[in-house]
């Protein structure tokens, strides 16, 4: 599913004097099967920007479409719940909002809300936990006596038993330790790759930017600042640098050598991308040996 | 250097039936001063360790001594006044309708007169540069901002160990440097000792010693140049790859000699410059 936003504005408390102006004339267009990154400093408007996506906030100027769903500042409620059926949002620590006895029956709440029945939402439930890492055993314990990390899968198997056609993920691997943020990440891009989910990712992770994401939004002040590829966006140093947006520790590290007098055919965003160069300029083996 | 903490052979189980213990006999020391990490991946026994040292665990064998007192159930206060703690989720831990009222708490748990209380919170706020959001409610403040207040708390009472339990883990990458700067600073000023529990490479360097915890053991314990020369497995003891090492295995799979050992970023990249231009 495609996503554009065209023009979209979005106030806090909209006509009141309390209202505070969170997003103003943000642009953009994510193909169907795209994988989007946002960034930008906490307050920049990433969440308030996804939360558009399923219409949990309506602009308030401006349209967003997604496939062909339109979203306006006058869009009602009822028209809003097939869209919400296709887009699956994993919000901030999203173990904190399980609250079933089992966690077979926590999987199953989302699609049974949607009119799935019973035997086929349990069915989901089974499938999801395999599909999030966690075997079948798991299915009758309460989800209150996991650790923190799989908590946090029985919470994203919630949201796939809806069988979303866009996944939208606000900073889903916080507070994971390596391995289980490493292992997140490749369940969402096997996801994506297999199954064609469109992903929508904030994150502050660059490396996760560079090894996922196909566009790069950066976000500021509520202002799109760009949408373009991760090789475009930190490509730019200057622009980079005055923008005030971190860069992957490998074109950080590139940036250094560069200083120094070598040349970058591009610039690297992974450690792979840059030994790939460095071999090409190594004495006695590169391509590029004089 | 005094030892300022004695660990002696401690084992915990969470439940007497419990066929693996969360802790099992685990001995180490730490010095007046030193700044300590503990490492290790989610369900290792770090945080179970670091709540045992602080009283907050029913432990059932071997010992522990803070600043000379053995913790035992009549001496778990004087040693919980030694010990400041700061957990990974900052909205867990306020009590106060306000900013000053939250940093004002631990001094009225220990009867501190209001004539004194006033300024040591005003002086601690200072000091973590949180004084202009006094009278703002906690809630409201960001994450980073949140464990500053936390860390406030931690200064009025002025403890003599800081232990961070993934304390910088929910922040963002600016929040998570800012936070680190301030404990460097506040360790210096008020010879701290620090023990922190973490995920983070960047946390982990600024320790003078690391302690790997797996399945509740004890398992290794170094300076984080010699963990950090363990390249990819670090990643199983909780720890992120250093890019340094990252980019010497790549460079390695690639047919290219390394040296030996762990590279900071600037021994790495000298090294790197001088390769390439040794044409």
């Amino acid at each position: 599913m495609a996503i554009t936003f065209e023009h979209v504005g979005y106030t806090y408390q909209a006509g009141t004097p309390m209202a505070t102006p969170a997003l103003s004339d943000v642009s953009f267009t994510v193909p169907d099967h795209g994988y989007l990154a946002i960034i930008g400093h906490t307050g920049s408007g990433k969440s308030t920007l996804i939360q558009q996506i399923n219409a949990l906030l309506k602009p308030t100027t401006g349209k967003i479409s997604v496939d062909d769903f339109t979203i306006t500042p006058q869009t009602t409620n009822a028209d809003l719940k097939p869209l919400r059926r296709h887009v699956g949002m994993v919000f901030q620590f999203p173990e904190s909002q399980l609250f079933e006895e089992t966690i077979q029956r926590d999987i199953a709440f989302g699609p049974q809300n949607f009119g799935v029945s019973e035997d086929e939402a349990n069915q989901r439930a089974l499938n999801m936990l395999e599909t999030v890492g966690l075997d079948e055993s798991f299915a009758d314990r309460s989800p209150f006596e996991l650790s923190g990390g799989q908590m946090r899968r029985v919470a994203i198997a919630g949201v796939l038993a809806m069988q979303p056609k866009i996944l939208v993920l606000d900073e889903p691997t916080a507070g994971l330790d390596p391995q289980g943020r490493l292992e997140m990440m490749t369940l969402f891009n096997r996801l994506h790759q297999e199954q064609g989910l469109t992903i929508i990712l904030v994150t502050h992770q660059m490396e996760d930017v560079a090894a996922y994401a196909d566009e790069v939004a950066v976000m500021q002040a509520g202002k799109l600042l760009t949408c373009a590829t991760p090789q475009e966006v930190f490509n730019d140093s200057d622009w980079v640098q005055s923008s005030d947006i971190a860069v992957p520790r490998a074109a950080k590290f590139a940036q250094r050598l560069s200083d120094r007098g070598v040349k970058w055919d591009q610039l690297p965003l992974t450690a792979d991308q840059l030994a790939d160069q460095l071999v090409q300029r190594w004495p006695g083996m590169g391509a590029h040996h004089e | 250097m005094e030892n300022i903490i004695e660990v002696q052979h401690l084992s915990y189980r969470y439940q007497d039936t419990d066929e693996r213990p969360a802790l099992d006999d685990i001995s180490f020391t730490v010095k007046a001063g030193e700044w300590l990490a503990l490492v290790g991946h989610n369900g290792s026994g770090k945080s179970t360790l670091a709540r045992a040292v602080d009283g907050l665990l029913p432990f059932s064998e071997g010992t522990v001594t803070v600043g000379g007192i053995k913790l035992t159930p009549d001496t778990v206060w004087q040693v919980r006044e030694k010990i400041g703690m700061i957990f990974q989720n900052p909205d867990n831990q306020f009590v106060g309708a306000t900013v000053e009222d939250d940093v004002a708490f631990g001094l009225e748990n220990r009867q501190i007169s209001r004539a004194e209380m006033v300024p040591r919170v005003k002086a601690a706020l200072d000091e973590v540069g949180m004084q202009a959001f006094a009278q703002r409610e906690p809630g409201a403040l960001s994450g980073g901002q949140k464990q500053r207040v936390a860390l406030a708390g931690i200064v009025a009472i002025a403890p003599d160990i800081l232990i961070l339990d993934e304390a910088t883990s929910m922040l963002d990458p600016q929040g998570r440097r800012d936070m680190l700067a301030l404990v460097q600073h506040l360790r210096e000023e008020k010879h701290l000792t620090v023990i922190s529990i973490t995920h983070d490479i960047d946390e982990a360097a600024s320790a003078d010693r690391i302690l790997v915890i797996d399945d509740g053991k004890l398992v290794e314990e170094a300076k984080p140049a010699e963990i950090f020369a363990q390249g990819e497995r670090l990643v199983h003891l909780g720890l992120d790859v250093p890019f340094t090492a990252k980019l010497k295995q790549a460079l390695q799979d690639r047919g290219i000699t390394v040296p030996a050992g762990y590279q900071t970023t600037t021994e790495m990249e000298e090294w790197l410059w001088q390769s390439l231009s040794n044409t």
